[in-house]
């Protein structure tokens, strides 16, 4: 297996490291082309235009790189996939973007189990917003695909979110409430629960309770109480979907116990109330990966080549309404460094 | 005989030269032509400097001002109250430390009750804000002066109401600080150059103008005696050379004469027949052979006298280039990267180049003695330049502290050697008469570079590193070593004496003295490990790790051969007139020991300063009176080995101190820090001073020279 996988790799590699050491001069090729004819890219989205998908685009407005964009949402809806797969090999498009783990992995495959009848395999693809690239197996290793596939991480290495929690405040217990059903959020406590021994907190988790393989919503309120009693002083929220579904109950139930809460998404924080976060905005991730498109579609460099990295750039946000009604105030130092939302309206507890 | 060469070497050591008239009257030329511009010129700067300087604090002070402002109402606007403000001292704490010319940072409520503040203590502001609450701020603030400091305060506002006011302080004599810094420089660098330009013109003195008179003087004071057998060998074609080769011939005329006289007087006695005027032609002769004497080999003989003060300014530039690096070499040696972990601990890397060094000069100067009575000062120079000068720019190369360790000990090596062929030249140059004279040039040329050397390289290093300082020391080191090599080879260095090589085994019967052995122990060799364990090593550390420059670390070491300098001077008279030099001896050390510990006493710089001047004085003290000491309580040692083997044994003893010295003081920073170090070595040494003191009553009881009938 390991050694199949070596083999693929350097016969991939054969083929295509001569052609990035000898990149087709881009001078001489792009402006004949731009005026003509634009790159075309066909963008299958998961949950409708967001932001990742507006930096994704402007990155092209900004640098002046014409492009046609063939944009296609499933609206959550898995079945519609393999359609998108068959009408962008029937375009011809020179690119595909691809947004969510679920998306990439239908439509781009595994680097294990790739199907040229099933997958896009000929046209290059970059992908966003995949939490775990190489726990959901679409790359074995950040540094490259191995494959006509580039992309971005988006999630804050887990140190750094707790060294941003902590110089808020220093924390001696962190709650977590999670859906159990999740592998990410399995996986952010172990973590959690690793750098508390380092960093000198405890962490309490509470799954909330499953029906019939299905998360409950209404748990979600008690699981936070519960955490309240524990005795808990600050609340993660991890990048899990159906908390992220159901942020308004769970980062409400929060402020009713006047726990802070941190996020490790942007959502939460931005459009709900969680107090405050740690994130790679999505429009930043949108941006990085048109880059990478970039460098794939005009500088003719191949998508094995580009490693999978977030933005350089952390963006602290902190919620100010919620940290009005919390009276926790951030640190002087943290705040000068963090972009605040606040609609100057007070919240409701 | 010998006690009026010991007080002749005194007296001598403080007499530069005989044509001190014309010297001084020389340096006061140098002090007229060079001071005023210098002094001129800096005042301007200063004034220029001075009205630029002040009116930037306030700018830089506004800009910082204007800064918190913004930040602090952006959070106020954010719903943050003002007293709610969270990490406020972190922040302050962050500003301050890059901008060290603001003393303090605050944040008062509007009605003028302090909130925040860090850098200064409350009570020196609060009746002053309370005092003028209610007064409402424009955006430009208000500066007011605070006791010592100068206060800024600007008004922080929400939606046009004034919330808080921030206040930013410096130091009302900030300004004058650095002025005093940088008049210290200045000065400081006058000085070096008035002491170097007094070396230049001391040597161009002697080496053009009195050396040369004094050799006539010497011939003509022969020729009055009758003795007409030599003449100066002056070959210069100044004035004096003009003069000597006129001398010159006036010599050869009565040297022709003479031999006409001697022909005639040889021919009338064979020509002629009459015995009686034979007879009287012979005493004729014979009166004139006797009072007057021309050298049997038909003409004068060549005088070329070697003059001890030749090597001065050679010497001089050789030290100071060795001294260049004094000021930061454990610094050095910290910053180069170490080997980690093992037997060698990071303190006792750092201490590691100036105990080999020291040790290189240990086993340099011991064979280098031996080495010189064999083949001559010229030889022993040139064989000790190589080592001088690889060690020396090998060290600016290295690339670590075990790699520079290694040249350090080169360097020693060639340090023992030019300045052991330096010493003997002098002492072969100079008879009893005039040695004292000679070994006075040669220690005050080794002070005074060590002044020069020690504040320099400071300054250097500051400009250009550490690395190329010892490459300008390079240059230096051969820039001397061309002068000396020039020098040695005008004069043949004679036949080599050969000079009975003492066996050792009889000299270590020495340490059945107890005196000696007791002086060795508890007097020199503690000397010298404060020397280096303390002054060459902690006190860079200390002072570097306190935020000092490395010019201002050299101002403060200077102040060690400044000091050392001013009180051996007094301290060799008072020795004389009171003959109380083993006391003296005491005294120093106990001095010394007790300046060091005063870092019990104070904190911050003020101990090391105690310290460095301490042990200065403690070293002037006791450094001559302890070799003075040697004749009287090594009488017979002395006697039956000569005194210069006895006092070379001293000297090689009192190296191990050297050694010994920066590894104790290594050893004890690893446990107890650099305050521990400097207290531990302080103990140590103020201890073994003690010893020796108690001791030291007992040293004139008993008979004196107690083993004299024992003299074969």
């Amino acid at each position: 297996m390991i050694m199949r996988r070596l083999l693929l790799g350097a016969v991939l590699s054969a083929v295509l490291v001569p052609a990035a050491l000898v990149p087709a001069p881009a001078w001489a090729e792009s402006p004949a082309r731009s005026p003509a004819k634009p790159y075309r890219i066909y963008m299958a989205l998961w949950r409708g235009w967001e932001d990742a998908a507006q930096g994704f685009k402007d990155y092209f407005t900004n640098q002046n790189i014409p492009v046609e964009l063939i944009i296609r949402d499933a609206g959550q809806d898995r079945a519609k996939l393999p359609e998108f797969v068959a009408e962008a090999k029937q375009l011809g498009v020179d690119l595909v973007f691809t947004w969510g783990t679920t998306v990439t992995v239908d439509m781009l495959g595994t680097y294990d189990k790739v199907d040229p009848a099933k997958h896009i395999t000929d046209i290059p693809a970059v992908f966003a917003i995949v939490s775990q690239p190489v726990g959901a197996k679409v790359v074995p290793d950040l540094a490259s695909s191995g494959r006509n596939i580039a992309g971005t991480s988006y999630l804050v290495p887990m140190d750094t979110q707790v060294n941003l929690l902590q110089s808020y405040r220093p924390v001696r217990k962190l709650g977590m409430v999670y859906n159990p059903l999740e592998k990410n959020s399995l996986v952010a406590a172990d973590e959690l629960r690793e750098l508390g021994r380092k960093n000198g907190y405890e962490l309490a988790v509470a799954p909330v309770d499953v029906v019939d393989g299905k998360p409950v919503v209404e748990s979600i309120a008690r699981k936070v109480r519960d955490l309240k009693q524990d005795g808990v002083d600050f609340l993660y929220i991890p990048p899990d979907t159906f908390l992220n579904v159901n942020r308004d109950v769970l980062t409400g139930a929060a402020l009713a116990e006047k726990m802070p809460s941190f996020a490790a998404a942007e959502n939460p924080v931005l459009s709900s109330k969680a107090m405050f976060g740690g994130v790679y905005r999505y429009y930043t991730v949108g941006q990085l990966t048109a880059y990478k498109a970039e460098q794939i579609l005009v500088h003719k460099k191949a998508p094995a080549d580009l490693p999978i990295d977030p933005p350089r750039r952390l963006s602290i946000i902190i919620n100010m309404p919620v940290v009005r009604a919390l009276e926790f105030y951030p640190p002087m130092g943290l705040l000068s460094l963090a972009e605040v939302v606040d609609n100057g309206a007070e919240v409701r507890q | 005989m010998k006690s009026n060469a010991l007080t002749g070497l005194r007296e001598g050591a403080m007499r530069l030269d005989s044509s001190r008239s014309l010297l001084i009257r020389l340096l006061m030329l140098a002090v007229l032509v060079l001071v005023p511009p210098m002094v001129i010129g800096s005042y301007r700067a200063l004034d220029n400097f001075k009205r630029g300087l002040g009116p930037e604090m306030d700018l830089k002070a506004a800009a910082i001002a204007r800064d918190l402002v913004a930040q602090l109402e952006r959070a106020v606007g954010f719903g943050i109250p003002v007293d709610k403000l969270v990490g406020v001292d972190e922040f302050f704490a962050q500003v301050l430390s890059a901008n060290p010319e603001i003393r303090y940072l605050g944040i008062t409520d509007a009605k003028g009750d302090i909130l925040f503040l860090r850098g200064a203590l409350s009570e020196q502001l609060n009746d002053a804000y309370r005092g003028r609450s209610g007064r409402a701020l424009d955006d430009s603030g208000l500066k007011a002066n605070i006791a010592d400091f100068v206060d800024l305060a600007l008004p922080v506002h929400v939606r046009d109401v004034p919330v808080a006011q921030v206040h930013v302080g410096f130091d009302q004599d900030y300004v004058a600080a650095q002025l005093f810094g940088i008049f210290y420089d200045i000065a400081v660098v006058l000085v070096v150059s008035l002491i170097i330009a007094f070396e230049v013109l001391l040597f161009v003195v002697v080496f053009n103008v009195s050396g040369p008179m004094k050799l006539v003087a010497e011939v003509v004071a022969h020729a009055r005696r009758g003795d007409f057998t030599r003449v100066p060998g002056i070959t210069s074609a100044d004035e004096v050379g003009h003069f000597v080769r006129i001398f010159n011939s006036a010599m050869r005329q009565v040297d022709g004469a003479y031999r006409g006289l001697m022909a005639y007087i040889d021919e009338v006695r064979s020509g002629h027949f009459d015995r009686e005027v034979a007879g009287q032609v012979s005493e004729i002769a014979d009166r004139v052979r006797f009072l007057f004497r021309f050298h049997p080999s038909g003409a004068p003989l060549v005088l070329r006298e070697k003059l001890s003060s030749d090597v001065r300014l050679p010497l001089f530039l050789f030290i100071f280039a060795e001294e260049l690096s004094r000021a930061f070499m454990p610094l050095y040696a910290q910053a180069l990267p170490s080997p980690a972990g093992w037997l060698l601990t990071p303190e006792l890397l750092i201490a590691l180049p100036i105990a080999v060094f020291m040790a290189g000069i240990a086993v340099g100067s011991l064979w280098a003695g031996a080495v010189t009575e064999r083949l001559g000062s010229r030889k022993v120079f040139q064989f000790g330049l190589a080592p001088a000068v690889l060690g020396c720019v090998m060290s600016g190369l290295a690339h670590g502290v075990i790699e520079l360790s290694l040249w350090r000990g080169i360097a020693g090596l060639g340090y023992a050697l030019v300045t052991v062929a330096c010493q003997s030249y002098i002492s072969k140059t100079t008879v009893d008469s005039n040695r004292a004279t000679g070994l006075g040039s040669y220690v005050g040329a080794v002070l005074t570079a060590a002044i020069c050397g020690t504040v320099a390289g400071g300054v250097l290093a500051e400009r250009i590193g550490f690395g190329p300082t010892f490459f300008v020391s390079t240059a230096l080191i051969l820039v001397s070593g061309w002068l000396l090599s020039h020098l040695l080879a005008v004069v043949d260095h004679g036949a080599p004496v050969a000079a009975p090589v003492p066996s050792g085994r009889p000299l270590l019967r020495i340490f059945a003295n107890w005196r000696f052995t007791v002086l060795v122990l508890f007097a020199a060799i503690p000397a010298k490990m404060a020397l280096t364990g303390y002054f060459f090593f902690l006190v860079p550390l200390t002072l570097w790790n306190s935020d000092h420059s490395l010019a201002e670390l050299a101002r403060i070491m200077v102040l060690y051969p400044l000091v050392m300098l001013a009180v051996s001077s007094q301290s060799t008279r008072l020795a004389d007139q009171m003959g109380w030099r083993i006391g003296q001896v005491a005294l120093g050390g106990l001095i010394g020991g007790a300046g060091i510990l005063s870092m019990l006493a104070f904190d911050g710089t003020l101990p090391l300063v105690i310290g460095i001047v301490c042990l200065g004085v403690s070293h002037g003290m006791s450094a001559s009176p302890q070799l003075a000491a040697i004749p009287d309580i090594c009488w017979i040692e002395c006697n039956r080995h000569g005194r210069t083997q006895v006092l070379a044994l001293l000297r090689t003893l009192e190296r191990v101190g050297s050694v010994i010295g920066p590894l104790l003081a290594a050893a004890f920073l690893l446990h107890w820090g650099v305050k521990g170090a400097v207290i531990g070595l302080g103990a140590v040494v103020l201890a073994m001073a003690a010893i020796f003191a108690m001791v030291a009553g007992a040293y004139g009881s008993g008979p004196h020279l107690e083993t004299e009938e024992d003299v074969p």
